[in-house]
C-alpha cells in the first residue's frame, strides 16, 4: 500500500512535469473558464435577465466551476490513451510496480490540473463581480467536493480512454456523456422554468446536486437550503460512479497487457 | 564455457501467440545461460518482438511456458519485472519529459533513493553522451539519441537481464558500434542479454548462441560457428564469364559436390566440405570450356545460413511487410 502511494505520487509528478516543461499547457487550463464565463455570463446571461449581470454572475459562476472541472476530466482519458499508443506504458508496465499506480498517478495529476482551472475560474469570477459570501472554510470545502466528484468522473474518463480504439472516439464519447450531464443541469438555469419531463432529469442529475452544493457553500443564504441533502446526493453519486468505473478502468488497463 | 547445469537463465518452450487469425508464434522455444547473449535472428514479422514481449511479461502466451531466472513470466510476472530491463523496438521514452526526468522517473519507480537516482542518472547520461541534452525535452531528440536514452533508462535499475528488441535498427554505423560496446560491457558484468535483430552481422558480433526464427518457429539454433558449419565448411562462389553457360556451370558444380548450387544474379554459390573440391571444380569448369569471371572461397556468412535454412533472405519479407 505504501509502495502504491509512492509509485502513484511519482507518476503524478510525471503527469505534472510537462506543465513546467512547457508552460503553454497552463494557458490551456486558464482559457476554458475564461471562455465559459464570457459565454454564460455575458453572451447568454444578459439576454435572459434583462441585463442583470450581477444576478447572472451569482447564479452562473458555480455552474461554470462545475462544468469547467467536469469537462476537464476528459483529459485523463486522452492522456492515458496517448501513453498506451506511444510506448510509454510498455516501459511502465515492464517495471515491478503496482498495476494501479499508473492510473492513480494519472487521476491525481489531472486533479491538480483541474484544481488550477477551478481556482482560475474563481479568480475570474471575482473580477466579474462574484464574491464568496460565506467564508474561506466553506469555499475550500466547495472546491474539495468539486475535485472529489471530478476524480470519480475521472475514472470514467480513464476507462473510456483505455478501451477506445482512437483518440477521436474518446472525444466523442466524453462529449456525449458530459454534455447532457453538465448542460442538462441547474448549472445555468433555474429548473422551475423547464417543462415537467425535463425537470425530472434536472432534479436527479448528479451535476445539479453538485452545483447546488457549490452554490450553497459559496453563496449561502437561500441557496444553502437543502445543502445537506445535495451534499449526500453528490457523495452517493460520486461513490457509485467511482465504484463502477474504477474497477472497469483497472480491468481495461490489465487487459491491455 | 557451458556448464552442465540444467538451469537456464532464460528458458521458453512451445510458445504460441495468435493475434486474431494471424499466428505470431507457433511453438517457439528459446534458452540462454547466465551471462551470455542470445541472439534471436529473423526477418520482420517472424515473431521476434512477440517473443520478447512475452518474456518481458508484456504479453501472455496462448500456449507454452517461459521462465526468466526460474520465474514463470505468467504466474510470477512481478518477480520477472524486478530482474529485467527492456528496450523496445520503438524507443519508449516520454517525449514531454527531459532526458534526465525520464531517467529519474524510472529510477524512482524502481525504488532507488533520490540521491542514488540522481547519481545513476548522471552516470548514464554521461556514458551515453546525452549530458548536454539532459535538460531538454526528449521530443526534440534525434532517433539515435532517443535510442540511447531508452537504453539508459532500461539500465538505471542495474537489471540482471537485458532484453533488447532490435536495438540498432535505424542507427548509423557509429552509433551501432557504440551500442555494441555497451552491450559487451554489461555482458562482462554478468548480465544475460536477449537481443533480437534482423542484422546477421550483429548476431555474429554479439551473440554466444543464435536462434533463427521464421514464421513463429525456431528453425535453427546454435553458436554462430555451429550454424555456419551446418551450411557447409566453406562457400565456393563461381561466376561464369558468359551468362549463357550458367546452366552448364550449375551441372558441373552439382555433379562435383552433390549439392544444388544457389544462383543469385549470375553468381553461383555452393557449400564445400572437402578441401580437394575447389581445385577440382576449377579443373572441371576448364575442361568444359567455361571461362570463370569471378571465383571466391569463403566462410559462410549468417546470410548464407539464413538462406539455406529458410529458403529466403532475412530482408525479403521485410520489404513486403
Amino acid at each position: 500500500m505504501n509502495n502504491l502511494l509512492t509509485q502513484g505520487l511519482t507518476l503524478t509528478w510525471r503527469g505534472l512535469v510537462p506543465m513546467r516543461n512547457s508552460p503553454g499547457q497552463i494557458i490551456g487550463l486558464l482559457m476554458q473558464p475564461l471562455i465559459m464565463i464570457l459565454v454564460f455570463v455575458y453572451l447568454f446571461g444578459g439576454a435572459n435577465n434583462d441585463g442583470d449581470r450581477a444576478g447572472v454572475v451569482l447564479y452562473a459562476l458555480p455552474g461554470v466551476l462545475a462544468q469547467v472541472t467536469l469537462m476537464g476530466t476528459g483529459r485523463t482519458g486522452m492522456m492515458l490513451h496517448t501513453d498506451l499508443t506511444n510506448g510509454v506504458f510498455d516501459r511502465v508496465r515492464g517495471l515491478p510496480i503496482s498495476r494501479t499506480a499508473p492510473l492513480l498517478g494519472r487521476v491525481l495529476a489531472d486533479t491538480v490540473a483541474l484544481a488550477i482551472s477551478a481556482v482560475a475560474a474563481l479568480g475570474m469570477g471575482y473580477v466579474v463581480g462574484f464574491r464568496v459570501a460565506t467564508g474561506p472554510a466553506q469555499a475550500l470545502l466547495a472546491l474539495l467536493v468539486l475535485l472529489g466528484f471530478a476524480m470519480c468522473v475521472g475514472c470514467v474518463s480513464a476507462w473510456v480512454g483505455l478501451i477506445a480504439k482512437n483518440p477521436a472516439g474518446i472525444q466523442v464519447l466524453i462529449t456525449a456523456v458530459m454534455l447532457p450531464l453538465a448542460m442538462g443541469s441547474n448549472a445555468y438555469m433555474n429548473p422551475e422554468y423547464a417543462p415537467g419531463w425535463m425537470r425530472g432529469w434536472l432534479e436527479i442529475n448528479p451535476v445539479s446536486h453538485l452545483v447546488s452544493v457549490i452554490r450553497g457553500l459559496l453563496i449561502g443564504g437561500d441557496y444553502a437550503t437543502g445543502l445537506g441533502g445535495h451534499l449526500l446526493a453528490t457523495a452517493i453519486w460520486g461513490a457509485v460512479i467511482a465504484a463502477v468505473a474504477a474497477p472497469l478502468a483497472v480491468t481495461a488497463y490489465k487487459r491491455r497487457i | 564455457m557451458f556448464s552442465t547445469s540444467d538451469h537456464y537463465a532464460i528458458e521458453a518452450h512451445g510458445l504460441v501467440k495468435r493475434f486474431g487469425d494471424k499466428t505470431a508464434l507457433d511453438g517457439a522455444g528459446l534458452t540462454a545461460r547466465t551471462g551470455t547473449v542470445l541472439g534471436v535472428l529473423g526477418p520482420n514479422g517472424a515473431g521476434k518482438t512477440t517473443a520478447v514481449r512475452i518474456l518481458a511479461t508484456l504479453l501472455r502466451p496462448d500456449a507454452g511456458t517461459a521462465r526468466v531466472d526460474g520465474h514463470d513470466v505468467t504466474t510470477d510476472g512481478h518477480k520477472v519485472r524486478e530482474l529485467i530491463g527492456l528496450t523496445g523496438q520503438y524507443a519508449s521514452v516520454d517525449e514531454d519529459l527531459t532526458g534526465e526526468q525520464n531517467l529519474v522517473l524510472v529510477g524512482r519507480l524502481l525504488g532507488l533513493t533520490r540521491a542514488e537516482t540522481r547519481r545513476r542518472a548522471r552516470d548514464l547520461l554521461d556514458r551515453f553522451g546525452i549530458t548536454e541534452a539532459a535538460g531538454r525535452r526528449a521530443k526534440g531528440y534525434s532517433g539515435g539519441m532517443r535510442r540511447r536514452l531508452d537504453l539508459a533508462v532500461s539500465l538505471i535499475g542495474r537489471p540482471r537481464f537485458l532484453f533488447l528488441d532490435e536495438p540498432t535498427t535505424g542507427l548509423d554505423p557509429h552509433a551501432r558500434n557504440d551500442l555494441w560496446t555497451v552491450i559487451r560491457e554489461h555482458v562482462a558484468d554478468g548480465v544475460t542479454v536477449l537481443l533480437t535483430t534482423q542484422y546477421l552481422d550483429e548476431a555474429d558480433q554479439l551473440a554466444d548462441t543464435i536462434a533463427v526464427i521464421d514464421h513463429g518457429r525456431v528453425v535453427a539454433s546454435g553458436t554462430p560457428d555451429e550454424l555456419k558449419a551446418a551450411v557447409g565448411g566453406q562457400r565456393l562462389e563461381v561466376r561464369p564469364l558468359d551468362p549463357g553457360r550458367l546452366t552448364d556451370a550449375v551441372a558441373v558444380l552439382r555433379d562435383l559436390t552433390g549439392a544444388e548450387p544457389e544462383e543469385n544474379g549470375g553468381l553461383l554459390s555452393v557449400g564445400v566440405h572437402d578441401p580437394h573440391l575447389p581445385p577440382a571444380a576449377l579443373r572441371r569448369l576448364d575442361d568444359a570450356g567455361i571461362l570463370v569471371g569471378e571465383l571466391a572461397l569463403r566462410r559462410p556468412s549468417l546470410d548464407d545460413v539464413f538462406l539455406s535454412i529458410t529458403g529466403h533472405t532475412a530482408h525479403a519479407e521485410g520489404a513486403l511487410a
